[in-house]
C-alpha cells in the first residue's frame, strides 16, 4: 500500500503528462491522410475504393495512435505508432483490393498486442487477461444487443436480414475486428475511459468516453443518415459503450468490451434497410 | 441468485408475446416483480440490469406502435414502461444496498468492539478488527496502526505484511489528523512511484483514528477498481468507531494494569503484615522464654536464700548468680526499652565520651573467651591510641551483640576474629570488624538481616536463644553515632560484620 510504504508529498502537483505535440502530430497526420484518401476517391484515379480505404485506414490508425500516446509517450513512441498505423492502412487497403485482404485486418489485433507487449505502461489501458466467464458475458451482451437491434428494427422499420453473402459478411466482421471495434475499444474504453476512471468515478468516465465514441460514429460517413437510424445508433452504441465500460471496469480487461462490440456489430452487419 | 429474476423476465416477455395485447398490456407491470426482487436480493446493479433487460424486452412491443401511431397517450405510457423498471430497480436496489451496508457496518462495529475488548495482545485484536473492516468495506487491503509514531506503533494488516515509511501519508495523517485519499495510488503525483499503472485504479485512503485525546493511530484501506461515495463514507464511519474502540481498549488495559499493580501492592503489604504479625508472636514467645529463664533463677536462688541457712560461701555464690541473672534481665529489659524507643521514633539517649577502643575490645573478647571455650578468639587493634567519641555503654552493647552473634552462629566452634582500625575506604571513620567462620547468611536474607525480629533459620543454630533484636539495635546505635554497619557473608563460609563509626574528633 503506497500510502504506507511510499514517501508522501502533500503539496506535489501532477506534472503535465499529455504530450500535446504528439497528439497534434498524430491527429494532423491522420487528418492529412484521410483528406488525401477522400481527394483520391473524388478524383477517381487508381483502383476503385483505394482512396476510401486509405481514408478509413488512416482514421482508424489515427484513433489507435491517439490511444497509444494518451497512455504512454515514452521516448521513441512514434516507432510503434507509425508501424501500427502503416499496418492498419495497408490492411484496410488490402481488404478493399485483394480477395483475401480482410484476413490482414483480422490479424491487426494480434499485431497490436505484439507491439504493446514491449510497453508495460499500456497495461493501464486494460491490456490484461480476463476470466473466460467475463469474456463470454461480453460476447453474450453484445450479441443480445445486436439481436435486439435486429428484432426491433425489423418490427419497427421493416428492416430485414441482408443477403450479401458469406465473403462480404466475413469482410465486414474482419473490418470490425481489426479496425472499427478495435480502434473504438482501444481509444475510448482503453485510453479515455481508463484515464478518466483513474481520476474520478465510474459514471463520469463512462458517460464521457461513451459520448466521445458516439461522436466518432456520428461523424462516420459510413453510418446511415436516416433519423431513425441515427436515433437507433445513439441508443445501441450508447448501450454497447456503457456496457463496454462496465465490463472494462468489472473485469479489468478490454477483451470483454471488445467481444461485446464484435457481438453487436456481428448482428448489425446482418441488417439491411 | 439473479437467475430467478432473469427467468421471470423472460417468462413475462414470453407471456406478452403469446398474448399479443400490445404495448399497454397489463402484463407489462409484471416486469416490476423480477426487477424489485433482484434489487432487493442483489442490490442496485442487479436491479438496474434486470430492469434494463425488462425494458429492452418490452421495446420490440412498444417501438412499432410508436412508429405506427406516433406519440399518443398509449404509446407514451408504453415508452414510460420501458424506462420505469430500470428506475425502479436502481432506486429499490440503492435503498436495499444502503440498508445492507448500514447493517453490515453496525455488525462490523459490534464485532470490532467485541474483538478489541477480548483479552489478548493488541496486535491480535487489531488484526481481527482489520479483517472485519476489510470484509465490510469490500477492500483489498486494510492496515491499522495504533501509536503516536508510525515506526513504533502497534500495527496489523490484512493481508499480513506492511512496510511503513516514516515520511508516508500514514505518518502525515498521524501528525496532522487529516485524512488522505488517493484516487489511484500509482498515478498519484503525491506518491512518487516507478511502478507501471495497473489496469484498474488502486484507490486508497488513510484515515485518522481519533479519540477524545486526539489522533491515536491511522486506518489505511485499499480498493481495486471502483470506490463509491457510500463506501468512502462507510470507511470514515468505521475509522471513527475503531478509534473509539481502540481508545476504550487502551483505557481498559490501563485500568487493568492499575488494578493488577494495586492488587500486587495490597498482596505484598498483606504478606508483610502477616510476617510482622508472625514475628511479633514469635517475639512474644521468645521474650517470655528469655524473661522466664533469669526470673526462674532469681526465684529459685532467692527462695533458697530465704528458706535455708546457707554457709556464707554458698550464700555468696547464690548472690553472684542472682546478680548475673538480674543483669541478664536488665539487659533484656534495656533492649526492649531501646526497641520501644526505636519503634516510637524517639532518639536513643547517648552519653558520649572518649572510649579507648583497645581496652573495650580486649575486655569483651576475654569475657566471651572465658565463657565459650570451644571458640578461638583473636583480636587486633591498630594501636592503643585508637579512640572513639561514643557512648561507652552503647559501644559495649554493640560489641557484645556482634561477638555474641558470631558465637551463636558458629555452633561447632571455630575462630572469631575481632579487629579495629581506621577504615581504609572511608576517611575519618574507624572500622570495627567481627568475623566468624560459622554457618553464614544466605544472600536472599542479607537485605533483611538488620530488620527487627529477624532470625535466620539454620538447622545447626535452631537451639540458639535470642530475640532477633541484636543486629537491629546495633544498626540503630551505629546510626545514632553517625556511623553504620554492613555485612558480607557466604553460606557455609562465615560472616564478617563491619561497624563504621566516626573518629574521636567527630561530633554527633
Amino acid at each position: 500500500m503506497l500510502l504506507l510504504s511510499a514517501p508522501f508529498d502533500p503539496g506535489a502537483a501532477a506534472a503535465p503528462r499529455r504530450p500535446r505535440a504528439a497528439l497534434v502530430a498524430i491527429a494532423g497526420l491522420a487528418g492529412l491522410l484521410v483528406a488525401a484518401g477522400v481527394a483520391w476517391e473524388l478524383l477517381g484515379r487508381g483502383p476503385a475504393g483505394l482512396g476510401r480505404a486509405l481514408a478509413l485506414g488512416a482514421a482508424h490508425a489515427g484513433l489507435i495512435g491517439l490511444g497509444w500516446v494518451l497512455t504512454t509517450a515514452a521516448p521513441g513512441w512514434w516507432r510503434p505508432v507509425i508501424r501500427l498505423g502503416v499496418a492498419v492502412i495497408l490492411a484496410t487497403i488490402a481488404a478493399r483490393l485483394v480477395p483475401w485482404g480482410p484476413a490482414a485486418l483480422a490479424l491487426l489485433p494480434i499485431l497490436l498486442l505484439v507491439e504493446a507487449a514491449g510497453h508495460p505502461r499500456l497495461r493501464a489501458l486494460g491490456l490484461a487477461r480476463c476470466r473466460i466467464g467475463h469474456a463470454a458475458l461480453g460476447l453474450a451482451a453484445g450479441a443480445f444487443f445486436g439481436a435486439h437491434l435486429l428484432v426491433t428494427a425489423s418490427l419497427t422499420f421493416g428492416y430485414h436480414l441482408a443477403r450479401t453473402g458469406a465473403h462480404a459478411y466475413a469482410s465486414a466482421l474482419a473490418y470490425d475486428a481489426g479496425a472499427n471495434v478495435l480502434s473504438a475499444e482501444w481509444l475510448f474504453r482503453g485510453a479515455v475511459f481508463s484515464a478518466l476512471w483513474r481520476r474520478g468515478g465510474f459514471w463520469p468516465a463512462a458517460l464521457a468516453s461513451t459520448a466521445l465514441a458516439l461522436l466518432r460514429y456520428l461523424i462516420d460517413p459510413a453510418l446511415p443518415h436516416a433519423p431513425e437510424a441515427r436515433a437507433g445508433a445513439i441508443f445501441y452504441l450508447g448501450l454497447v459503450g456503457l456496457t463496454g465500460c462496465a465490463l472494462r471496469a468489472w473485469s479489468g480487461s478490454l477483451l470483454p468490451g471488445y467481444l461485446a462490440g464484435l457481438g453487436f456489430f456481428g448482428a448489425y452487419r446482418l441488417l439491411t434497410p | 441468485m439473479i437467475a430467478l429474476p432473469l427467468a421471470m423476465v423472460v417468462v413475462v416477455a414470453g407471456a406478452m408475446a403469446l398474448t399479443d395485447h400490445g404495448p399497454d398490456s397489463i402484463l407489462r407491470h409484471l416486469y416490476l416483480v423480477p426487477t424489485v426482487c433482484a434489487a432487493l436480493t442483489r442490490g442496485a446493479v442487479a436491479g438496474g440490469l434486470i430492469g434494463a433487460l425488462a425494458g429492452l424486452l418490452h421495446a420490440p412491443v412498444v417501438l412499432p406502435s410508436v412508429e405506427r401511431a406516433g406519440l399518443t397517450p398509449q404509446t407514451l405510457d408504453g415508452l414510460l414502461s420501458l424506462g420505469f423498471p430500470v428506475l425502479a430497480g436502481l432506486l429499490v436496489g440503492y435503498l436495499a444496498d444502503d440498508g445492507r451496508a448500514h447493517a453490515a457496518r453496525l455488525d462490523a462495529i459490534l464485532a470490532i468492539q467485541r474483538r478489541l475488548a477480548h483479552p489478548g495482545s493488541l496486535e491480535e485484536a487489531l488484526a481481527a478488527a482489520a479483517e472485519e473492516v476489510r470484509v465490510t468495506l469490500g477492500a483489498r487491503r486494510v492496515a491499522l496502526l495504533v501509536g503516536h509514531d508510525v515506526q513504533t506503533a502497534a500495527r496489523a494488516s490484512v493481508p499480513v505484511g506492511t512496510v511503513v515509511d516514516p515520511g508516508s501519508a500514514a505518518a502525515f495523517t498521524l501528525v496532522t489528523g487529516q485524512a488522505v485519499w488517493s484516487r489511484d495510488q500509482r498515478s498519484d503525483p503525491r506518491l512518487p512511484s516507478e511502478r507501471a499503472l495497473a489496469p484498474s485504479p488502486i484507490r486508497a485512503g488513510v484515515l485518522p483514528l481519533a479519540s477524545g485525546v486526539g489522533v491515536i493511530g491511522v486506518m489505511a484501506v485499499e480498493w481495486a477498481g471502483e470506490l463509491t461515495r457510500a463506501t468512502r463514507a462507510g470507511a470514515e464511519e468505521l475509522a471513527l468507531h475503531v478509534g473509539l474502540a481502540v481508545e476504550n481498549v487502551r483505557l481498559t488495559l490501563r485500568q487493568r494494569r492499575f488494578t493488577e499493580e494495586l492488587e500486587e501492592k495490597v498482596a505484598a503489604a498483606t504478606a508483610r503484615l502477616r510476617e510482622l504479625d508472625q514475628a511479633k508472636t514469635e517475639f512474644l514467645s521468645v521474650v517470655s522464654h528469655e524473661l522466664r529463664t533469669p526470673l526462674t533463677a532469681l526465684q529459685g536462688f532467692s527462695e533458697l536464700l530465704l528458706r535455708s541457712a546457707l554457709p556464707p560461701e554458698k550464700a555468696h555464690r547464690c548472690l553472684v548468680y542472682l546478680h548475673t541473672e538480674a543483669c541478664t534481665l536488665g539487659r533484656i529489659v534495656g533492649e526492649l526499652l531501646d526497641l520501644s524507643r526505636i519503634e516510637a521514633g524517639r532518639p536513643l539517649e547517648l552519653h558520649p565520651e572518649r572510649v579507648d577502643l583497645d581496652a573495650l575490645l580486649e575486655r569483651n573478647v576475654e569475657l566471651f573467651a572465658s565463657e565459650h571455650l570451644r571458640h578461638r578468639f583473636e583480636w587486633t587493634c591498630a594501636g592503643p591510641g585508637l579512640a572513639l567519641h561514643a557512648d561507652p555503654d552503647a559501644l559495649d552493647r554493640m560489641m557484645k551483640n556482634l561477638i555474641s552473634n558470631a558465637v551463636k552462629y558458629s555452633p561447632r566452634g571455630g575462630r572469631v576474629l575481632v579487629s579495629a582500625s581506621p577504615a581504609p575506604d572511608r576517611p575519618g571513620m574507624v572500622e570495627v570488624a567481627v568475623e566468624d567462620d560459622g554457618v553464614g547468611i544466605p544472600a536472599d536474607q542479607l537485605p533483611r538481616i538488620f530488620d527487627k525480629y529477624v532470625r535466620v533459620g539454620h538447622p545447626d543454630t535452631a537451639a540458639a536463644r535470642g530475640l532477633g533484636l541484636g543486629l537491629s539495635l546495633v544498626k540503630a546505635l551505629a546510626e545514632a553515632h553517625g556511623g553504620h554497619v554492613e555485612v558480607d557473608s557466604l553460606p557455609g563460609k562465615g560472616s564478617r560484620f563491619r561497624l563504621l563509626l566516626p573518629e574521636v574528633d567527630r561530633h554527633f
